[in-house]
């Protein structure tokens, strides 16, 4: 019997991690919160996106993007963050990399810092509670 | 101490935590306090200076914190840990930021510092020449009890 053919076929939706090619999209993720490297981790791996790297501050945020390029292909980014805080950090990968893909993850009432971020070429932004939907709605926009 | 300074913490508490435990989330009674309180267990605190200063301190036994933490972890947790501090410290972040959202467009300005989180028995906080307004919800993971205390800078 050939089920393939008698079912519609919807598991088949690729997973939102992978790439055109089924290569797994590589993610750093810098933050100072265990809780919300753990969250962002969990979303983005059940999808199939690769955690490359760990962050918890905006100094190490850097380091690690500089020794990860040019095989990392997103990065998440904290804005409150002791030593270095993550608009300062963006602003040091993007003069690092112009194409850098940046996603900022904010506390509600940072629009200014959401805002300075934008301009400084953050791709997008994403406002806490993190929920999966909000999540990789953001993330794969900024990948397509 | 001014009612407009508490609604905001008490409707950003209900919205988030109704969010992120995704779940009903009842209001009591809130009260007024001049002497010392007990604190539950484990405690975060966030200080705030600005127009207005004082500080707010989200309250909760250690099973409701272990309680909260395993919701919005996915997964079950036994203790306090690193993991569980950091977690309710996230949502006195969530919470707080909503609320200084909320009384910045009232036209409060004042700045935050990080949480802090206090764990321990038998402890009490004491606000020498100011009130405490507590306003206590419950969750089905237990109680969480929002205690601030915030005066006018002179």
């Amino acid at each position: 019997m050939k089920t393939t053919s008698d079912f519609p076929s919807i598991n088949e939706r690729s997973p939102d991690g992978v790439n055109g090619t089924g290569q797994a999209y590589r993610v750093l993720i810098v933050d100072d919160s265990m809780f919300v490297t753990k969250q962002i981790s969990q979303i983005l791996s059940s999808e199939g996106f690769e955690i490359i790297g760990t962050a918890a501050d905006g100094v190490e945020g850097v380091e690690k993007y500089k020794e990860l390029y040019p095989n990392v292909d997103l990065v998440t980014m904290d804005i409150t963050m002791p030593k270095m805080d993550g608009v300062t950090a963006l602003e040091q990968i993007v003069e690092f990399d112009k194409d850098a893909k940046v996603v900022m993850v904010s506390a509600l009432g940072k629009q200014d810092l959401v805002k300075k971020a934008l301009l400084a070429g953050a791709k997008n932004y994403i406002v806490k509670p993190l929920d999966r939907k909000k999540v990789l709605e953001r993330v794969v926009s900024v990948l397509n | 101490m001014r009612v407009e300074y508490i609604n905001p913490f008490v409707e950003s508490a209900y919205s988030i935590m109704k969010e992120v435990l995704n779940t009903e989330v009842t209001r009591g009674d809130l009260y007024l306090k001049k002497s010392s309180q007990p604190v539950m267990g484990v405690a975060a605190i966030v200080g705030l200076a600005g127009d207005v200063e004082g500080r707010v301190l989200f309250d909760m036994d250690e099973n409701t914190a272990i309680e909260i933490s395993s919701v919005m972890n996915a997964e079950k947790l036994t203790e306090i840990d690193d993991l569980v501090k950091a977690t309710i410290t996230e949502l006195a972040n969530m919470i707080t930021a909503q609320a200084v959202t909320k009384l910045h467009d009232l036209g409060f300005r004042f700045d935050l510092t990080p949480p802090a989180i206090i764990t321990g028995q038998n402890m009490k906080v004491t606000d020498m020449n100011v009130e405490a307004l507590i306003v206590p919800f419950e969750v089905p993971q237990g109680k969480v009890e929002i205690n601030v205390a915030i005066r006018e800078r002179s």
